[in-house]
């Protein structure tokens, strides 16, 4: 219960400074318009960690049992893997193409947080076998 | 390995609901076992073979990979 409401808290955060920021940015070129993109879905993936978190405790399930905890750790494996990949291209691109370095950061970020939730979806459909 | 959650849950007359609340997991667990996308740890196999009143090898079946 606690972890689902600390998801929805940390989204809504993230929610919020969006929002502020969306409000303040003025003209929005394709960059930050994808990224308000990408920011969302991560919102709704929050969203939606949280509601299987309650939804099992309503239903009288474990909000976490070892199925669950390791399709975190596998994805988290994963993502840790590919992560470093996408950090590379982002300093390649980052050279080549003389991007700021707190965009850089922010793609960098934002990257991490999408390569992890594919993951999650990978694992979670996919399944664990043969461990 | 193989197993037979599914006939032993039909025959008990148990919905994937139920099992997973005796054997102290999600819902999605008993899915994925019972469809062969998890190998479930030693309690987890235990549990589930105690809801059966069965021992683990009546209800889990390994078969041994020919390389």
């Amino acid at each position: 219960m606690k972890k689902a409401i600390l998801a929805i808290v940390v989204s809504l955060l993230v929610l919020t400074t969006t929002v502020i920021w969306i409000m303040y940015a003025g003209s929005v070129s394709w960059g930050e318009f994808l990224q308000y993109l990408v920011i969302f879905v991560l919102v709704i993936f929050g969203f939606f960690a949280a509601w299987r978190r309650l939804t099992s405790a309503k239903r009288g399930e474990p909000a976490e049992d070892e199925l669950s905890k390791k399709v975190v750790q596998k994805a988290a494996a994963l993502s840790y893997f590919i992560s470093i990949y996408l950090w590379l291209v982002i300093m390649y691109l980052t050279d080549k193409l003389k991007v700021e370095t707190d965009i850089m950061f922010g793609w960098g970020i934002l990257g991490m947080a999408v390569i992890f939730a594919l993951s999650w979806v990978f694992f979670h459909f996919r399944g664990i076998r043969n461990e | 390995m193989n197993n037979r959650i599914r006939e032993l849950r039909a025959r008990h007359n148990l919905t994937q609901d139920e099992l997973a609340r005796k054997a102290g997991v999600r819902r999605e667990t008993i899915v994925f076992l019972e469809q062969g996308k998890y190998n479930p740890s030693l309690k987890l196999a235990y549990d589930v073979s105690k809801v059966f009143g069965l021992m683990i090898e009546e209800v889990f079946i390994f078969e041994e990979e020919s390389n």
